[in-house]
């Protein structure tokens, strides 16, 4: 009750003071009041759109290219000192409900509030994927995720995709190079159950013109992958394989709209596959059942590259805190 | 409603007046005012970090999914920031090769001619499959590669990680002239053949048929390669002057990294080298000298 009556009176203190501040830089304007026309020094014209940090020399000498010094000759202020200083007609403000008192201006920070919310959002996200660290064949992956997050920086969801396998140079030059045959297995699908977590955001401007937030998130999940052995010698069957995938990811989201996000990312895959035995030969191993219990087994990190585009449900949000 | 009624019935019109004008004249200058800010920069009082200074960058690179070795090694990158977005600079890098876990498995299966019975020299050219060492000793190294280039960082912002760190980081995207000293060390006594591809007894139909063993030719992959860079990374500021720097880069040039015979012709020949795409991941520390930094308006 106290908080609310706290902030009753403080916005309203706010909104006194900024009527009467925009009355008086009305009244200054169309009266030429030098106290009112509250206008920045003009700056060196001729010279470079920059200024100096710290810079050597006298900082208040004329500025070379039309470079100024940023070094402040003023001394550092005191918070302290400026909320004990009595100000004519302004209203003083009961700060002793605050459990902790800043020690100076560092300390206050001021933080533009977040231009996306996902809280309670859900994330439909189809995708497209290529691995990134096998030699021998290169898959191409089509899938979706959804996901649902439960705060602003945590999600859980679902995905799927779905390969397809393209050989690449070196498996043709084993074979005809070294005389030998690639043991392959390619991939045919696979879905997880996933949560994320998002520790790093940020924003960036393209072409000092446009603003555009992002962040990073971490994926961590779990699901199944089915593999398939592409036989050496095709006259053999091939057989397949459901293997429990632990997957670990990272990713970037870059916002674009309130309902529209794009994102890039990496997927490591694990797990266990099972590769066609290397005897296999008529009269051994020839059926796919035999080769499949005779398999040998290789712990897999498929890495995949991913990027895809979220449309978001529902399309807009709404701020519950003030800005 | 009542005040709108007020408004029309003319009782407010001392009021009324004075705000219609100002609505009118309000107009035109919002416009214009919205037009000037289109103009303006995304942001302003800026650091600008890169900006007329020199980068200095010791740094670590690697190969991403080599198809035989792998080159890892360290190097320095020297850039000049002629603006905020606009740079030129060159890499220079000293690599040492390993072996991938696909050399390390086909390896493994090959015969090692080491003069045990059926496994003698004149065994090994019976087949045509290469030996151990015929396969080393083709596969090349880049002991050194670098590139020399022109800079866009189009990108610039700042980031929160985990609520505590704020830090500031760009995007940059890089083309120019990449360059690689390649090295190829094939023993006389393994790459013999003299004339690959050349029947040395034309006379003769059953000696000398033209050559059809690859293995025993030279590799014909060392030497100096000039090609096409592009690469692309991130800074990211721990400070006024330090940054983390990490990018991935594409050095392009004609390679044959087997050092076999890749066209199928049973000879090694310069037609066998193609124009390959050796992609590396490099990180490295940014050291931006001078250490202060200007800030736009």
């Amino acid at each position: 009750m106290r908080g609310r009556n706290l902030r009753s009176s403080t916005l309203a203190t706010t909104l006194a003071a900024t009527l009467a501040f925009g009355a008086i830089s009305l009244l200054g304007a169309g009266f030429g009041l030098p106290g009112a026309t509250a206008q920045p020094a003009k700056p060196p014209t001729g010279g470079d759109d920059e200024i100096e940090m710290g810079g050597e020399g006298d900082p208040a000498g004329p500025v070379d290219g039309g470079e100024i010094e940023m070094e402040p000759d003023e001394p550092e202020k005191d918070l302290d000192a400026d909320l004990a200083a009595e100000t004519d007609g302004a209203v003083k403000i009961d700060t002793t409900t605050r459990e902790l008192k800043p020690v100076s201006w560092q300390d206050i920070v001021v933080v533009m509030r977040k231009p996306f919310l996902k809280i309670r959002r859900t994330d439909l996200m189809p995708f497209l994927s290529t691995t990134m660290n096998d030699n021998m064949v290169r898959h191409y992956g089509a899938g979706g995720q959804f996901n649902y997050f439960l705060t602003d920086v945590l999600a859980v969801g679902v995905e799927g995709q779905y390969y397809s396998k393209q050989f690449r140079e070196p498996f043709d030059l084993v074979g005809r190079q070294a005389r030998r045959l690639p043991t392959i297995n390619k991939y045919n699908f696979s879905a997880a159950l996933n949560f994320h977590y998002v520790p790093v955001y940020g924003k960036f401007a393209v072409l000092d013109k446009k603003l555009v937030a992002w962040e990073t998130y971490f994926t961590a999940g779990v699901g199944v992958t089915q593999s398939e052995v592409v036989p050496r010698d095709p006259r053999f069957g091939s057989f397949t394989n459901l293997l429990i995938t632990p997957n670990i990811g990272a990713s970037m989201r870059f916002f674009l709209f309130q309902w529209l996000t794009v994102n890039v990312g990496i997927r490591d895959y694990i797990f266990v596959d099972q590769f066609e035995p290397v005897g296999r030969t008529t009269g051994m191993f020839e059926t796919p059942e035999q080769a499949k219990a005779n398999a040998d087994s290789a712990l897999i990190n498929n890495v995949m590259f991913q990027v895809g585009v979220s449309f978001w449900i529902p399309p807009t949000f709404e701020y519950t805190t003030f800005r | 409603m009542k005040t709108f009624t007020r408004l029309v019935t003319g009782q407010w019109s001392g009021v009324a007046a004075p705000l219609a004008a100002a609505l009118v004249l309000s107009a035109p200058s919002t416009a214009a005012a919205e037009r000037k800010l289109d103009e303006e920069p995304a942001v302003r009082h800026r650091l600008l970090l890169v900006a007329k200074r020199l980068e200095a960058t010791p740094m670590f690179e690697s190969t991403i999914n080599a198809d035989f070795r792998h080159f890892i090694g360290g190097g320095l990158k020297l850039e000049y920031h002629l603006s905020d977005m606009l740079s030129f600079g060159g890499i220079i890098v000293g690599s040492t090769a390993l072996d991938t876990k696909l050399t390390k498995r086909v390896m493994e299966t090959l015969e090692t001619c080491d003069g045990s019975p059926g496994n003698t020299q004149a065994d090994c050219d019976m087949s045509r499959e290469p030996s151990q060492t015929e396969l080393t000793q083709h596969l090349n190294k880049i002991p050194m590669h670098g590139s020399v280039y022109v800079s866009l960082t189009p990108w610039y912002g700042k980031l929160a990680a985990f609520g505590k760190a704020f830090v500031n980081f760009d995007f940059y995207f890089q083309g120019g002239v990449a360059f690689a000293s390649l090295k190829s060390a094939c023993e006389d006594a393994v790459c013999n053949d003299p004339s690959p591809g050349v029947d040395t007894n034309p006379g003769d139909p059953m000696l000398g048929n033209p050559d059809d063993n690859p293995n025993n030719d030279p590799p014909l992959n060392g030497g100096f390669r000039p090609g096409l860079y592009l690469g692309g990374g991130i800074h990211v500021f721990v400070n006024d002057f330090i940054a983390l720097d990490l990018a991935v880069r594409d050095y392009a040039f004609k390679d044959n990294p087997s050092g076999a015979d890749f066209n199928a012709d049973l000879f090694v020949s310069d037609v066998d080298s193609r124009f390959l795409h050796h992609l590396f991941v490099g990180f490295g520390v940014s050291v931006m000298v001078p250490f202060q930094v200007k800030r736009t308006r």
